[in-house]
């Protein structure tokens, strides 16, 4: 029974830790720029797309293969410092204050433009670079084998909630953003530049996004269709938990993660409607989500 | 020390401030009265640059800054306590009340001076500073938003209807307490909206009266 059990755990956490970084970045941007961004998925292809490309220019150019675990880092920092202001200063800016539909629409558009722009840079091609999995190896405890590489990905993930919580309750930005979250206007009357927490909020979540796509090359590949997968699921779990929540998007990834590993396992017919399944039954019992309320907002 | 001058605003298309002229000046306390709707918190609202305005032009010492974003005028000395408190709920006090020097980010030493400072004013925040924002009566939380204009409001300081919602006993406490600033801070230039004009008599030098977002007439009090 453990046997298949604690596989299959570490499966699912593996794959919510994944999830985890790129639907507690949507719910980040959610809060402060009150935009639900649909193109939001795009940036954990991208991320995807140019560590995998710069792993292996690594391997390919002869450079030591440990290079490649702070090229994923790097990569999505390359990622945000680039999209994230560009965007945000651009497309994203020009929908605040405008109504839901033209924000989804305009978001949609860009996930458009986004795709195509992928296809055309990266081809239509998979591609998969998995050094720094096959580095890091398997260790066997118990009689039951685990994949190294998966338990950094559950500890990366568990790392981040943390630091998150502690950015958000301790730094100075953290603390200037929860205000804006919580009252943009007097937040501005204050003396919060809340046009730079935007882009800020935008940038970051980008990042996360673009790293949970980089630090998914190893284990999965990326292929086109990668981010309209991942902006459904990023957007289950933001349901889930309730958008706005930090730690609401932590237990909400594990949720829809399990059911999607449970589906794969046992109705394998299921496996893209679970997560979907799951979300309606929350939503049906608390609208809100899990963690959310309709009225105060907080991050 | 701030004058206002032909101020337009619209808001969805009509307008609510028509060439409204002001004038502020240090250690003068200004009360614009008016009845509900006739443009009080607009004209706060609009001098501290949160709503968009048609024509007119803010000078704050002889610097115009109706084009500043809203966020540089707390920078430049004026403080605002916005209708209806406006506390961050899950700040605590004392987070709320340091708030605009965070943004400002004023050196640590300056900004616990400044606390030190809202803390001997209005004694009564000291016990309060653990509590949650969203946590503390409708009168505490006035006194909290007045703390709070009051780390950065060098200069000037914009009271919107303080008494609003406020028991008789605590709104009397809420005047004698503006009495005390009047000494504390001599320097600082009011200006404070008010539905009722009652409770201002004693605190104020000047009286503006708003109806339909023009100004009426001036009146020494
Ligand atoms: N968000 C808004 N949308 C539409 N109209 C508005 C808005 N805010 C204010 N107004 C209009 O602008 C005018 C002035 O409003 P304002 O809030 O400045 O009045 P006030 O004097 O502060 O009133 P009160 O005593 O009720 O606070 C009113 O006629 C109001 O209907
Ligand atoms: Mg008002």
């Amino acid at each position: 029974m453990l046997q298949t059990l604690i596989p299959l755990a570490v499966d699912a956490l593996a794959n919510a830790a994944l999830i985890f970084f790129v639907a507690v970045g949507l719910t980040l941007v959610f809060s402060v720029l009150r935009i639900l961004n649909v193109a939001h998925g795009s940036f954990y292809s991208i991320g995807a797309y140019v560590a995998a490309s710069v792993g292996l220019w690594i391997v390919g150019a002869g450079l030591p293969d440990w290079l490649t675990f702070p090229a994923l880092f790097l990569s999505a920092a390359v990622v945000a410092a680039i999209l994230g202001p560009l965007l945000e200063k651009t497309l994203v800016s020009w929908t605040y204050g405008k109504s839901e539909a033209v924000q989804v629409l305009v978001t949609f558009a860009l996930f458009l433009i986004l795709e195509d722009l992928q296809r055309i840079v990266f081809g239509v091609q998979s591609v998969y670079q998995d050094t720094p999995m096959a580095m890091l190896g398997i260790s066997e405890i118990g009689g039951i084998v685990y994949l190294n590489y998966q338990l950094l990905l559950i500890g990366f993930a568990a790392a981040l909630l943390i630091a998150l919580r502690i950015f958000i309750t301790r730094s100075r930005t953290g603390r200037l953003l929860a205000a804006v979250v919580a009252d943009r206007e007097v937040s501005e009357a204050l003396g919060i530049d809340t046009k730079r927490m935007f882009m800020i909020a935008f940038t970051l979540g980008v990042f996360l996004a673009a790293l949970g796509g980089a630090l998914a090359t190893p284990t999965t590949g990326v292929s086109p269709g990668l981010g309209a997968d991942t902006m459904v699921l990023a957007f289950a779990v933001a349901a889930i938990g309730g958008l706005g929540q930090v730690e609401g998007a932590a237990i909400a990834s594990v949720i829809v993660a399990a059911a999607k590993v449970l589906a794969i396992y046992f109705a394998p017919s299921l496996d893209a409607v679970a997560p979907y399944l799951v979300m309606l039954a929350v939503l049906l019992v608390k609208p809100y989500g899990l963690f959310g309320s309709g009225s105060t907002r907080k991050i | 020390m701030l004058t206002v001058d032909k101020l337009n605003v619209e808001i969805e298309g009509t307008r609510v401030l028509r060439d409204l002229s002001l004038s502020l000046r240090s250690g003068v306390c200004t009360v614009l009265i008016g009845r509900n709707g006739a443009g009080k918190t607009t004209t706060l609202r609009s001098i501290m640059g949160l709503i968009p305005r048609i024509s007119g032009t803010v000078v704050l010492e002889g610097r115009e800054i109706q084009d500043l974003p809203a966020n540089r005028r707390a920078g430049m000395g004026i403080g605002y306590a916005p209708e209806d408190r406006r506390l961050i709920p899950d700040f605590s006090i004392e987070e709320n009340i340091l708030l605009p020097t965070l943004a400002l980010k004023l050196p640590a030493e300056e900004r616990r001076e400044r606390l030190n400072q809202v803390f001997d004013f209005l004694p009564q925040l000291k016990d309060l500073r653990a509590r949650p924002g969203g946590g503390v009566s409708g009168g505490q939380g006035k006194m909290v938003a007045l703390g709070r204009a009051l780390t950065v409001a060098d200069k000037v300081l914009f009271l919107d209807e303080p008494f609003q919602g406020l028991a008789p006993a605590l709104a009397l406490e809420y005047a004698r307490t503006l009495s005390r600033l009047r000494k504390y801070r001599p320097d600082l230039a009011l200006l404070i909206t008010e539905s009722t004009p009652a409770l201002l008599r004693e605190v104020a030098d000047e009286e503006l009266q708003i109806e339909r977002g023009e100004i009426l007439q001036t009146a020494t009090a």
